[in-house]
């Protein structure tokens, strides 16, 4: 089955996260996200967008509710996860490379063991896209040797060498010096030019303006309000999110 | 000097006593490797049960399981367990007693390993697992490809530490009467009434032996460091 633009990837239906004795992080959450999307979650810190975020690849495991990508129930404790996870790729905000591997073989493991790819063939993709992020002279370097900004761009091409249908993205830049994150916003501005689906959790409003097609606002565990960033961040509906844009912007 | 050359003759060349010596050592050898072996066989397996009940809430019955085993052996002392297995166990079978001496030293030190190797794991940013995960590895590939390399660098100089301790347990061999290093050594002075050089030997070839395996747990662990930097 071939995913055409528009399509739906992502179906959620009534999410809820409730921990013991504690609060509720999601409180019955319904969205679709489509083909070629690039969906922006904002919200205070505490709200619940991050645990969102890593139930759509079960990272976070829904108390109830369910999840739909590319039409399959993958809360289904029956469906096997591990082959959804690598149509979805995830960029964490520590980046999270393997420290044992070369920025190569950080690239490669995962088309080699999961997707069964010829070392060369991997090896191939991989260095295609450490030039297309210019960092291929670093091939053989470990990650304890490359800057936050520089090693925020190998976890994505890491994720992308696995050619997911979507890219999830986890506050990427909450963790970097201030000047590496424009690197690594311009590098995510490239995925979403290109056409990438992509759901990302970030405070950074700029990214949201520019490139998203929508905009959620998320708090206390529900989607207060949701629209293009034009209308999201020029003409907000409700008190709460006008009160959270004064704060941010 | 006339007198150490005397008592060197008398201990160690009048009858080949250092014979019991060197038989000794490829029992003390042949026992510290292979209870090894099992140790870690054993120690890795259970420190991956705990683990993944750890993480995951799974295995609980395996887990209560393994936690006795590890109570048990830390809380007894190895003399009385190498007796137990020895005496009661296999008491009524006929088996050679390097290959028991090899079961409990193997079981003993399993024990130890697991609590070394999960702390390892353990220690582990949560982040690399759910990195792994989130490629589409499953649990096992996560664990084998991602965490155990970095965790096994993490505890090497803890393992070099056990074995060190496993080879001088083995000492204790004498009680199920085997012929270990300790034991030669022992007859000899049995034999000679001299307890001076027969003991220092072995004391000795103990201490040699401490050091030569010191010294290739720093070079393994230099390599791996190494191969990050």
């Amino acid at each position: 089955m071939s995913i055409k633009n528009g399509d739906v990837l992502f179906r959620v239906e009534n999410l809820c996260k409730h921990y013991k004795n504690g609060p509720k992080a999601l409180d019955g959450i319904t969205e679709e996200f489509r083909k070629g999307e690039v969906v922006v979650i904002v919200g205070p810190s505490g709200s619940g967008k991050s645990t969102f975020l890593r139930s759509l690849n079960l990272l976070e495991v829904p108390t109830s509710g369910k999840v739909y990508f590319e039409g399959v129930d993958i809360t289904d404790p029956k469906v096997n996860i591990n082959q959804h996870r690598q149509k979805m790729g995830m960029v964490f905000q520590h980046f999270n490379l393997f420290p044992h591997m070369t920025i190569l073989k950080n690239l490669t493991i995962g088309p080699e063991k999961l997707q069964g790819k010829s070392h060369d063939e991997a090896v191939e993709n991989a260095m295609r896209l450490l030039k297309k992020v210019g960092l291929e002279e670093r091939a053989n370097a470990y990650p304890s040797q490359l800057s936050g900004g520089q090693k925020q761009r190998i976890a994505i091409v890491r994720s992308l060498a696995m050619n997911p249908d979507v890219m999830l993205f986890d506050e990427p830049t909450s963790a970097l010096d201030p000047e590496m994150v424009g690197e690594v916003l311009e590098l995510m501005k490239e995925l979403a030019r290109d056409g990438m689906t992509m759901v990302v959790v970030t405070h950074e409003m700029g990214f949201a303006k520019e490139v998203a097609s929508r905009v959620l606002f998320i708090e206390d565990g529900v989607v207060k309000e949701e629209n293009t960033p034009k209308e999201f961040f020029g003409a907000p509906k409700s008190e709460r999110l006008k009160t959270f844009l004064s704060k941010v912007l | 000097m006339d007198y150490f050359v005397e008592h060197f003759r008398l201990n160690f060349i009048e009858g080949e006593r250092w014979r019991y010596l060197t038989n000794g050592l490829l029992v003390t050898l042949e026992l510290t490797f292979f209870a090894a072996l099992l140790g870690i066989f054993l120690g890795f397996l259970v420190a991956m049960i705990r683990a993944t009940h750890d993480k995951t809430g799974k295995l609980k019955f395996l887990d209560l399981i393994c936690r006795i085993y590890i109570t048990i052996i830390r809380g007894t002392p190895t003399v009385v367990q190498l007796l137990i297995i020895y005496f009661v166990l296999f008491g009524s079978v006929n088996i050679s007693k390097v290959v028991v001496a090899i079961i409990a030293f193997g079981i003993n030190s399993g024990a130890y390993v697991t609590e070394i190797v999960r702390s390892g794991i353990m220690s582990i940013d949560n982040g690399q697992f759910e990195a792994g995960r989130s490629l589409g590895f499953n649990y096992v590939q996560t664990m084998r490809y991602i965490i155990m390399p970095q965790a096994f660098k993490n505890v090497l100089p803890a393992l070099g530490n056990e074995f060190i301790v496993l080879l001088k347990e083995t000492s204790i061999s004498g009680y199920i009467a085997l012929e270990d290093l300790t034991k030669g050594g022992d007859i000899i002075r049995s034999r000679t009434y001299d307890a001076f050089f027969p003991l220092l030997a072995i004391a000795l070839i103990y201490l040699v032996l401490v050091m030569i395996f010191s010294k290739l747990v720093n070079r393994l662990e230099r390599r791996l460091r190494n191969s990050e930097h």
